[in-house]
């Protein structure tokens, strides 16, 4: 006998009161779900404690409300939960206004806006495909995903790809220099705080500002006609692309003594050339440099094909 | 021994040998001195006796000394041995030459430190002289020449390849333009063979619809050149970046001479005058007194 044979005659043979009691249950354990989850809520709205928030968050974000007897109509999604989690962790450090949140009216949608950018950019999550457990921080209207976040995993990745196509292509010609750092620095502090909080690991990717930061680039065997490229328009500008005191590569000094290093950064005799920013205060990244130089950023953009730096790619293909 | 009485000898004077050895042996303890003290000015004079008696003493009558034969063999560790201050002197005359010193006393000089610089040539120690090599050296006088006009080494080529490259570019932008050529061309075709085939017509008809297939056939050609201009465009940018960066190189070089020297012709006196400016410049400089 299989069980559902069982399971059937099980049900068929109870007395009606049984049956009742069954039913009574089932409405009593999917209530207790619901009041389960407004205490979640409660928790991710009102925490003051990190931890709390991140561990209401967590269950949140995988929360099935509905059971066979007790369904809810009106439900947010769950990444809208990692919305709610991001405006909550900002405001714990006192950043709480760098984010808008938006409710959609008549309907439980949330969407967030960066308060420097305003209507230029809409941002939500939206659920990995696959049962990864994690989702990515996309721009709506271009569909760029700028960061994947994993609270479970605990791990951010941020994309470069996608933070070229949005801040340096789509908004570099209209949004000043200033506002789009501003916008950025949401991102940077937030996943600097699921570090620092939670020990998350985080992938700052073309954001990061560390000197000891090297960026790969797409094509491991860069030609060396890229390099030569940077060289020539370089020299149009005023600056002088040196050669590398070691192995293969070029230097580039641009004002403040931050350095540009475009190098071979071997491993086992197999090239890997990569991008290095290097500054006294470690306060400069690739992506500030390209934001900041126009040359730089042509030479980049021109040239994305090969010199694109590379993102996670178990996330980021 | 029982041979000796039939050795010919040709009276040998003791005497003369011991003069011959002792002379030799004078000469390498010198020079062993001269280096102890790093008396690098001694060096190059026991090294070339001659040279340095014309060029430094002024002296015209001066004679090859075969001493110099005596340490044929150990050039290599010599010209390591001076190429220390030799180039620590370089670094200041000719502050945009770097060596890389890829055997035992053997350099090459790098023009500049900038990206992708010249292999310009190498440096003979020994001589105090710079071995230019002679494509790379025409061309940074070429440069010098060229700039006298306001030009640079490839801007001509460069103009020339760019036009090219216009060209190629407008006969792809005019592709809509002869799509639509083709497709009157063809309904006039068409009209063509439509029309009255009389015996008095026919030659008129004949002529004007071969005039049509000639300029459908004119306009395919440009379709197939503009298929293949994309690649030549290509191609043409490639050799741009080159001659373009070659143009830079020459441009960094060119004032890494003027900067330091003014002018070429200065340059040039310089490299000739190096073996006497060099020693000259060793006088009473650096030398460890002997204990």
């Amino acid at each position: 006998m299989t069980n559902d044979e069982t399971q059937s005659k099980d049900v068929s043979t109870l007395t009606t009161s049984g049956r009742l009691t069954n039913y009574n249950n089932a409405i009593k354990s999917g209530l207790e779900k619901g009041i389960s989850f407004t205490k979640l809520m409660d928790q991710l709205i009102n925490t003051a404690n990190p931890d709390e928030l991140v561990s209401a968050a967590t269950q949140l974000a995988g929360f099935r409300l509905n059971s066979d007897f007790v369904t809810f109509p009106h439900q947010y999604s769950n990444a809208d939960y990692y919305l709610l989690f991001m405006s909550r962790l900002l405001e714990l450090h006192d950043q709480g206004k760098q984010v808008i949140l938006h409710s959609v009216p008549h309907r439980e949608e949330l969407s967030q806006q960066l308060t420097s950018l305003g209507d230029r950019g809409s941002f939500d999550f939206i659920m990995e495909n696959n049962e990864g457990g994690g989702v990515f921080y996309e721009e709506q209207a271009s569909g760029q995903r700028l960061f994947y976040l994993n609270l479970e995993k605990h791990m951010m990745r941020f994309n470069s790809h996608a933070l070229t196509q949005l801040f340096i292509i789509d908004y570099r010609g209209d949004v000043p220099e200033q506002t789009i750092k501003t916008a950025l620095q949401v991102l940077i502090d937030f996943g600097t705080y699921l570090k620092r909080d939670y020990g998350f690991s985080v992938d700052f990717n073309i954001l990061d500002t560390a000197n000891a930061q090297i960026y790969p680039v797409k094509d491991a065997q860069l030609s060396a006609e890229i390099v030569d490229k940077l060289f020539v328009s370089a020299a149009e500008n005023g600056y002088m692309l040196q050669n590398t005191d070691r192995g293969r590569g070029a230097v580039l000094q641009l004002p403040d003594d931050v350095v540009v290093t475009v190098f071979d950064n071997q491993k086992d005799g197999t090239p890997e050339w990569a991008i290095a920013v290097n500054d006294p205060n470690q306060a400069v990244s690739w992506f500030d440099v390209i934001l900041r130089y126009e040359f730089m950023r042509n030479w980049y953009l021109n040239n994305l094909g090969q010199l694109e730096i590379k993102s996670d790619p178990l996330m980021f293909t | 021994m029982e041979n000796q009485e039939n050795v010919h000898t040709t009276e040998p004077s003791d005497n003369n040998l011991n003069t011959v050895i002792a002379n030799k042996l004078s000469y390498l303890q010198a020079l062993q001195t001269a280096i102890q003290n790093q008396d690098d000015r001694k060096v190059y004079e026991l090294l070339d006796q001659q040279r340095y008696d014309q060029e430094i003493r002024n002296n015209s009558e001066a004679q090859p000394t075969a001493n110099a034969q005596l340490v044929a063999d150990s050039h290599a560790e010599l010209s390591h041995y001076l190429s220390e201050k030799l180039i620590d002197y370089l670094g200041h005359t000719y502050p945009f030459f770097y060596y890389d010193e890829f055997a035992l006393g053997q350099f090459h000089i790098y023009f500049g430190n900038w990206w992708d610089r010249r292999l310009f040539g190498s440096l003979d120690v020994l001589n105090v002289a710079f071995n230019f090599d002679s494509d790379e050296f025409n061309k940074l006088q070429q440069t010098f020449e060229l700039a006298r006009s306001g030009k640079r080494l490839n801007s001509d080529k460069i103009d020339e390849i760019s036009a090219e490259s216009e060209q190629l570019q407008d006969l792809i932008d005019q592709q809509d333009e002869r799509d639509a050529k083709k497709a009157a061309l063809r309904s006039q075709m068409k009209e063509n063979s439509q029309k009255s085939t009389m015996p008095w017509d026919s030659g008129k008809v004949k002529e004007e619809r071969q005039q049509l297939i000639d300029q459908l056939s004119d306009l395919a050609d440009e379709d197939e050149r503009a298929l293949n201009s994309n690649k030549t465009i290509k191609e043409n940018d490639d050799r741009i970046l080159a001659l373009s960066k070659e143009n830079t190189i020459m441009e960094y070089e060119k004032q890494s001479v003027e900067g330091t020297f003014g002018d070429f012709n200065k340059f040039q006196a310089h490299n000739q005058s190096l073996y006497v400016d060099y020693l000259n410049s060793l006088f009473g400089a650096g030398v460890k007194s002997n204990d």
